[in-house]
């Protein structure tokens, strides 16, 4: 899946709606990065202009009030257009702290006749606590063609523990290699890799901590001819959670309480035999004449 | 300095400069054509706070730039001349650096050869041709150090102390230095106006030279220097470096605001990553992280630093880059975080006690290498295992730091053992009212 390069559209409230796509990282504290990719109306940016602060729930509720504004449907009585996802299956790859996070997704798009143009796939990846994604890292990748668009929002702070950090999300828009209006049923796959890092996790006692993550949510934008003219639309793919294979756990090494003392006594005695070695060299060996 | 003695020196500056010029364009195709960048992401963090101070804005919008003003405002061609701008700056710095090694060791009349190998343990140290090109900022703090050297030697305290004003409130570490400078600074030895006396250097197979009587006759103590620590070249230093800090910070504050002050300084001394990195103390701020230490512990993690630095100054203030030298090496060893990076702070000064070692490379010499350096590839083994094949060995990776610092102290004493300490200054002659010669 080669992402060649993006499409800028205008989100205007009322009558004409376009996408711009741009990188605005946007962190807990409100700073906003400078690398913006072009994803200024996406909706995680939506979120986070309301919410300071990641929770499913309130998530859930912003994305269904989103798609109910911006519908595929031509008249409001039309039915939804229909595309199906056939597939998700998920991996982590890779060992350590730093991973890919692979999405391989399977579209079926039925031949319909409705004008939808250029669409483009969108995946909000709602990290849990104790990842992250570097914002930096998503720029340098996108200046390499790897995605149409992508966004990190949230707790962007590369250096916090998980403990004193909060959750992020990254929005990511690929395009489409066949154009939906094709006339003829079309299986779409798509294959998204996400680098994410592992955050110092909590003590536990089993020197290990469990992340999960959770199903992504799969949107197609496309932009349709409407009575005002062309505008955005968003549809939710329907699917069989039994053909979804999206449970990822990732292990992450993690201090052990029990280590505290011994650890705690062990450095500083170090640290003062050390000082003693060094000490007793400075008295014991010529000094400067 | 002969022609020939230029040339030499000419030939390892040409092909150093060729070399870091490559390894810069090379780095510039890496960043293009690979996923894994050549530069430091530091690099990115500076240009990026350069581009934010040229379009007017603050540095500090840029998340984790944690560095003087003056970074940015140097780095701002990168935004309109070309992004390696600061790269060639680095590396510049990285030359010059070179440069002042050679210079130091001449006006200390050191032996040509000898100038030449200290100049080439810098200048082909694997640390210092990759810091400089890959973007890091450290080489400029080393050519200031260096420069406020050559100022000291040449009896120029204004200047030095306006450089040294200056580097503190770029670095910060430099501080520790400060010290050892108001002791050398003694009335005897430095007086304003007047170029000082140097002690030249002897080659360990050199009879001591009638020079020596000339030599301080008194050894250093504190009741001296607690005697003439008001003389007016340490209260011009004291007052000019802490003025040209303080005007820096002034200005930057007046600027920046509370982000300067937070992000440029206090960041820096209130520092206390529980990520892992070479430090003994990561792994106890990580279990301890989120808990209020209390004042014991933070008296004891503060006490080691403290008696080495004391200690070490009271014994070699005299010979100040050695001395320069054993409290960098400390400071780094004993600090709440040590990156890489910092190596290169004492580094630039290993090149300055070594003609006065009598530490043959084989085998002392190689040994002490082998021995820091082995505990160093210890070191990333354990972490190269935690961070990248996440294999729960905090408590090996917390012990092999442990290792480090005792490397880090055995290295220390091996080169106190084997230095053949040398004041940098000879006692001044004065003259008495009928116009006579005499010592004071």
């Amino acid at each position: 899946m080669r992402i060649i390069g993006w499409i800028c559209w205008r989100w205007k409230m009322g009558i004409i709606w376009k996408f711009f796509f741009c990188c605005c990282f946007i962190v807990v504290t409100l700073s906003i990065y400078g690398d913006c990719l072009s994803l200024e109306d996406c909706i995680l940016k939506s979120y986070f202009s309301k919410n300071e602060v990641l929770t499913d729930s309130s998530f859930q509720d912003l994305l269904q009030d989103e798609l109910s504004k911006f519908s595929c449907k031509l008249l409001p009585g039309d039915p939804n257009p229909q595309l199906t996802l056939s597939g998700l299956e998920r991996r982590l790859i890779g060992e350590g702290s730093h991973r890919h996070l692979s999405s391989t997704i399977q579209l079926q798009v039925p031949p319909q006749s409705f004008p939808l143009q250029s669409c483009k796939l969108v995946m909000i990846e709602r990290l849990p606590s104790g990842v992250f994604a570097d914002p930096f890292e998503l720029d340098h990748l996108f200046h390499h063609g790897a995605y149409a668009g992508i966004g990190v929002f949230g707790d962007t702070n590369l250096e916090l523990p998980s403990v004193s950090s909060n959750r992020s999300a990254v929005e990511i828009h690929m395009n489409f290699e066949h154009s939906i209006s094709s006339g003829a049923m079309s299986e779409l796959g798509i294959r998204i890799d996400l680098p994410l890092h592992a955050r110092y996790a909590p003590l536990h006692e089993s020197g290990y901590s469990e992340v999960a993550f959770g199903t992504p949510d799969l949107l197609v934008s496309c932009s349709m001819e409407g009575s005002s003219g062309m505008r955005s639309c968003l549809i939710v793919p329907s699917h069989d959670s039994n053909r979804l294979r999206t449970d990822v756990v990732w292990k992450i090494p993690c201090g052990i309480m029990s280590h505290t003392n011994v650890v705690s006594v062990v450095t500083f005695a170090t640290a003062f035999v050390s000082t003693l070695v060094i000490v007793f060299a400075s008295v014991l060996y010529p000094k400067p004449r | 300095m002969t022609a020939r003695a230029m040339m030499n020196l000419r030939s390892i500056l040409i092909g150093s400069a060729v070399f870091r010029l490559v390894l810069i364009l090379y780095g510039e195709w890496q960043d293009a054509h690979m996923e894994v960048r050549y530069t430091d992401v530091d690099y990115l963090v500076f240009s990026d706070a350069a581009s934010l101070m040229a379009s007017g804005s603050s540095p500090y919008k840029r998340t984790t730039y944690r560095y003087s003003p003056l970074l940015a405002f140097l780095l701002i061609p990168n935004s309109f001349l070309h992004r390696a701008w600061g790269k060639f700056i680095f590396s510049a710095s990285d030359l010059l650096v070179g440069y002042f090694i050679y210079k130091i060791l001449k006006q200390r009349k050191v032996a040509e050869d000898l100038c030449l190998y200290s100049v080439m343990v810098w200048l082909l140290n694997p640390f210092t041709f990759t810091i400089g090109t890959r973007g890091n900022c450290e080489p400029i703090v080393c050519a200031m150090i260096l420069w406020i050297l050559i100022c000291l030697l040449n009896g120029q305290i204004i200047q030095a102390a306006v450089w040294y004003g200056l580097v503190v409130h770029f670095r910060i570490y430099p501080i520790i230095y400060a010290l050892p400078i108001i002791v050398v600074l003694d009335p005897r030895y430095v007086q304003l106006g007047k170029k000082p006396l140097l002690v030249n250097w002897k080659s360990n197979t050199q009879k001591p030279s009638s020079q020596s009587s000339e030599e301080a006759s008194t050894r250093y103590n504190l009741w001296t220097a607690a005697k003439s620590m008001f003389s007016k070249e340490r209260i011009l230093f004291g007052l000019v470096s802490g003025g040209t800090f303080f005007l820096c910070t002034g200005l930057f504050f007046h600027l920046y605001k509370w982000e300067f002050l937070h992000e440029a300084l206090l960041y820096h001394l209130t520092r206390a990553d529980p990520r892992h990195n070479f430090s003994i103390y990561f792994y106890h701020i990580y279990l301890q992280y989120g808990h209020q230490l209390s004042l014991v512990e933070k008296l004891i993690s503060f006490l080691p630093q403290s008696i080495v630095q004391l200690v070490l100054v009271s014994s070699f203030a005299q010979d100040l880059p050695f001395c320069f030298f054993l409290q960098t090496v400390a400071f780094v060893a004993f600090n709440k975080v040590i990156t890489a990076q910092y190596f290169v702070w004492f580094f630039c000064l290993l090149p300055l006690i070594l003609p006065w070692s009598d530490m043959k490379l084989r085998w002392e010499g190689l040994s002490c290498v082998g021995l820091w350096m082995g505990a160093q590839l210890h070191w990333l083994l354990w972490g190269y295992l935690l961070e990248f094949r996440g294999q729960n060995v905090f408590l090996q990776l917390w012990m092999a730091s442990l290792v480090f610092l005792l490397a880090n102290a055995a290295v220390m004493a091996v080169f106190i053992r084997r230095q053949r300490c040398s004041p940098i200054f000879l006692q001044m002659k004065v003259t008495d009212a009928k116009g006579g010669v005499k010592s004071e």
